[in-house]
């Protein structure tokens, strides 16, 4: 028996130098080979801290939520939902586990994962969550109203095309809304299959919902574009402005076997730059086109925001393209449809809006942004946007001429923009209705009101729509514009 | 035995009369065993509600509101443990039971950050597994009971561990065949067959022992076993190979070797049965290889982890990341996101705790888990009758090596294996049969208070011979004499 006890010892001591041996094996991993594995680029325990703090809310102007963590009962801890869906979708963007993060959510990811407040070290992160109730997040409020969203949208009705409407003298968002649009919550799912399903959606939707047509995709501008046109005469050749051209209903572009350049639907037009602009003559502006030259017309197209990154706090912005002046060099025809907004030139909606901006404030485009302040947990504000020029587009003594021709283009009786008219105020637009290449047309109008003191600049792009006489922009875009005008200044049905 | 709760008992120690403490005085008297006992479960259930306080306040940055809840359950439980223990096993060891409160209420409270819903089976089974616990104390009155129904044991054993086998009733589970479904009731009989096993072997060891470690012959110039000798290890190897290959269970399979070679040496004292055993478990383990993909997986992610992190590899260095993100002191109880390990709440519950609680918390596990296997291995070499010294002895080893199992594959000693830490991880089958078990140990430990010692070993023989009966009824007369 005694020889049978000893036995039982050396067993235990055996199963005890088993567990030594485990302990020592973790002493290696937790203490002295633990930085290493926590530094090692496989593991995702970092990103799920994120992911366990909540985030902070994204609120619109008139104080819609838009964006908001609430708790939920699985490993994240927190659930990202958008209330507003599809609405805001393309504004906030998406925070999700196998995407990573698109829109304010992207740009603004820092400020809305940290706290602002008091200051614990990092090194007893862990104890500030043992002390403190809830860590609470910053809130970021924005300057785009839901209100003129859902009229945006709900004046598209369904339609792909864009509505970007800015505030000229601080370039703040006030709408920008684009269809198709998308709704974020999905792909925030914690469920995987849930997530990939969203994304594969959007990725085969042709109308590519992630690039928001209102400023990560480009367009023909058309004769949206004859405002930057005549800002080119008004600045490097002002006489132009007085000269008559005989009315026609096209003209031989010059270097070309008798190639014509038509008005639209062939009607015939003339006349001195005001007369021109009212009446959007095709004609006409190309051979002012013509008379300014490349070289000035693209200096003029820079100095709009065009060639150029356009530094709105969003991530992905596209740039509105004018080609080169070297293009033109023995291609008189490319030039005097490039005058009109025809062949390469595009135009990115939110850059358009820009540009009516621009000849509302004076001449000086306004960096545009869509942060308003930022709010702690408690509700104090802790950061204000300073508003502050980007650009010296134009003169403000052009800026001025600019705005009495675009006012002539919807008060005048023959203007192409009289469906934008809003009784007691002065509305400054110009219409745009562009070939495709395909048999679709797409119709534009810019706009901003009161003309004398605006407070709104509107760009608005309806896509495919079928060409027929009466698919202007006047007809189609305008009416929006007019909607979300009198909606934001509170005058007529709004 | 109401006699006990008198407050003139306080004083059973010194008083003249106790019969049965002037026949068997082990190192303390029924009594003091008990208020000893009853000190460490009031000493258990602080240190659990504590942590159910600070693990609720880590988690959600308040106290959880249902911490008096908690603490009535856990205060109900345990000391219904304690009285259970108090009425059937006086005199057994006092540590036993409230380290086994201990593990099993702080399991709860990492399983209960993990997972709602498994938090509240495991609440049941936690009842289920004292129920299971006061039955196994109750029908078993002595140590010796197990030996008498020794074949129905056995056969229960064999038919649990060939259940999951059966078509309609076993079920594949992440490529192993553990799982039987009887009615509404699942289960992984291997938990409970391994305890039955266990006592079947210490039983037939106990009668065995002298002539298998003599039946050595001469073959030239080596002593050699005997042939007919190895047929028990042959028959634990078989057992072994039966589910290391039908039901590709390597873990339970080395569990069940290992339990059967020690206990074979334990018993005989031959080193050759070590030897022998390692061989043949090392040479089934070689051919498993071979044959069961699972195995190979297992061991691919064993030696080469990280080439293969996005497949077998993926758990153990979550683990490892887990392990290391809790460093030193740990993120605290209810932080961190233990819940990333693949089976964070079974297989994986030891990573998860240390994330949690650091190597303090783990080392402290560690510690918990020897002690625990230290009173087992104590009640086996206080024993007096040879069965229960080996199943005592075998029982405790079971619990030392499944820990090394669990621990050694979670840190890469060795391949992971996919079985539970006792008492800690979720599982009925598992959580039920550790409370059995330590029923078991109990049982032993309290048939050392009573036992004499052998004068001579003969004496011994003539015990074992003997019918159980007799002195079944004898002792129960004795013990209806103490005060």
């Amino acid at each position: 028996m005694r020889e049978v006890d000893r036995r039982v010892r050396w067993a235990g001591l055996g199963a005890c130098l088993l567990v030594l041996a485990t302990f020592a094996q973790l002493n290696y991993i937790q203490v002295f080979h633990a930085s290493a594995l926590n530094n090692n680029p496989l593991n995702s325990r970092s990103v799920l801290e994120n992911y366990a703090l909540p985030r902070g809310a994204i609120i619109s102007a008139d104080g819609a939520t838009l964006a908001q963590s609430i708790p939920s009962n699985d490993q994240y801890k927190y659930q990202r939902t958008y209330p507003e869906g599809a609405l805001f979708g393309q504004v906030t963007g998406y925070d999700s586990l196998i995407y990573g993060t698109d829109g304010l959510e992207r740009e603004y990811n820092s400020l809305l994962t940290t706290t602002s407040g008091q200051g614990f070290p990092k090194s007893f992160a862990g104890l500030e969550r043992l002390f403190t109730t809830q860590p609470e997040p910053d809130n970021l409020h924005i300057t785009v109203l839901a209100r003129l969203q859902q009229l945006a949208r709900q004046q598209l009705a369904g339609r792909y095309g864009a509505v970007v409407a800015v505030s000229p003298s601080t370039g703040a968002v006030l709408a920008m809304y684009s269809n198709p649009s998308y709704n974020p919550t999905p792909l925030a799912s914690h469920n995987v299959a849930v997530e990939e399903k969203a994304w594969k959606a959007l990725n085969d939707n042709p109308g590519r919902p992630l690039l928001a047509a209102t400023y990560r995709q480009r367009f023909f501008p058309g004769s949206v574009f004859k405002v930057i046109t005549a800002a080119a005469v008004y600045t490097f050749k002002p006489a132009l402005a007085n000269k008559d051209f005989p009315t026609t209903s096209g003209f031989v572009l010059p270097g070309t076997a008798g190639q014509v350049l038509h008005n639209f639907a062939g009607e015939a037009c003339g006349g001195e730059m005001l007369e021109l602009f009212t009446v959007s003559c095709d004609t006409g502006f190309g051979q002012l086109g013509l008379l300014v030259g490349g070289q000035d017309l693209a200096r003029e197209a820079k100095s709009f925001g065009w060639d150029q990154p356009v530094p709105l706090d969003m991530p992905g912005t596209a740039e509105s393209y004018f080609p080169p002046p070297s293009s033109f060099f023995r291609n008189a025809g490319a030039l005097a449809k490039s005058a009109i907004g025809q062949e390469s030139v595009q135009a990115v909606p939110l850059v358009m809006a820009l540009d009516a901006a621009a000849v509302a404030n004076k001449g000086v485009i306004m960096t545009p942004h869509l942060m308003s302040y930022v709010t702690n947990g408690q509700g104090q504000v802790v950061e204000r946007y300073k508003p502050h020029p980007w650009l010296h587009a134009t003169s403000a003594a052009t800026a001025a001429k600019l705005t009495a021709l675009m006012e002539s283009v919807v008060n005048s009786p023959n203007g192409t923009g009289v469906a934008a008219q809003v009784p007691g105020i002065e509305v400054a637009g110009k219409t745009g209705t562009a070939q495709t290449g395909g048999p679709d047309i797409e119709t534009w109008f810019v706009a901003f009101a009161p003309a004398q003191d605006p407070k709104i600049a509107v760009c608005v792009l309806v896509e495919n729509q079928p060409p027929a006489d009466e698919y202007q922009g006047g007809t189609i875009a305008a009416p929006i514009a007019k909607a979300l005008i009198e909606a934001y200044l509170g005058v007529g049905r709004g | 035995m109401m006699a006990r709760l008198h407050p003139a008992a306080v004083g059973a120690d010194a008083s003249p009369a106790p019969q049965r403490a002037s026949q068997a005085h082990g190192p303390g008297a029924p009594y003091p065993r008990r208020r000893a006992e009853l000190g460490m479960v009031v000493l258990a259930f602080s240190l659990v509600n504590a942590l159910y306080l600070l693990a609720g306040f880590g988690a959600k940055g308040s106290l959880p509101k249902d911490s008096p809840i908690f603490a009535a359950a856990t205060a109900v439980l345990m000391l219904l443990g304690h009285l259970v223990v108090r009425k059937f096993a006086p005199g057994a060891n006092p540590a036993l039971l409230p380290l086994a409160a201990l593990l099993n209420g702080m399991g709860y409270v990492f399983i209960s950050h993990l997972d709602h819903t498994e938090a509240m089976d495991q609440a049941i089974w936690a009842v289920v597994g004292l129920a299971c616990f006061t039955a196994t104390l109750a029908l078993f009155p002595r140590a010796m009971d197990f030996e008498r129904y020794r074949y129905s044991i056995a056969l229960a054993g064999i038919i649990l561990l060939l259940l999951p086998l059966a078509p309609h009733i076993g079920e594949d589970i992440n490529g192993a065949r553990l799982w039987a479904h009887v009615g509404p009731v699942s289960f992984q009989p291997e938990e409970f067959a391994k305890i039955a096993l266990a006592i079947f072997f210490a039983s037939v060891l106990a009668e065995r022992a002298d002539l298998l470690s003599t039946g050595t012959r001469r073959v030239g110039r080596w002593l050699v076993l005997d042939p007919r000798y190895l047929a028990p290890l042959l028959a634990a190897w078989g057992l072994a190979l039966l589910i290391l290959l039908a039901e590709n269970d390597l873990g339970s399979s080395f569990l069940f070797f290992t339990l059967l070679v020690m206990l074979l040496w334990v018993a005989t004292g031959k080193m050759a049965y070590l030897g022998l055993g390692a061989a043949l478990f090392g040479g089934a383990a070689v051919f498993a290889l071979e044959v069961v993909h699972h195995a190979v997986t297992r061991v691919q992610a064993w030696l080469h982890p990280w080439a293969h992190f996005s497949t077998s590899g993926y758990q153990i260095i979550e683990g490892w990341f887990a392990l290391a993100a809790g460093g030193m002191w740990g993120l605290g109880p209810g932080q961190g996101n233990p819940q990333v390990v693949p089976e964070a709440s079974t297989d994986f519950i030891f990573a998860s705790i240390g994330e949690q609680v650091g190597l303090v918390g783990l080392t402290a596990l560690l510690v918990v888990y020897l002690l625990m296997m230290a009173s087992g291995l104590q009640a086996a070499v206080r024993s007096q009758r040879y069965f229960n010294k080996l199943l005592a002895a075998g029982l405790s080893l079971l619990l030392g090596v499944q820990v090394f199992v669990v621990a050694g594959g979670i840190t890469r000693l060795i391949p992971v294996t996919g079985i539970t830490l006792p008492f800690v991880s979720y599982g009925g089958s598992s959580l039920v049969s550790n409370y059995v078990l330590l029923a078991i140990l109990l049982r032993i430990s309290d048939d050392t208070s009573f036992e004499q010692a052998p004068a001579e070993p003969a004496a011994l023989e003539a015990q074992l011979v003997a019918s159980g009966e007799p002195r079944a009824k004898a002792s129960s007369l004795t013990r209806s004499l103490v005060p």
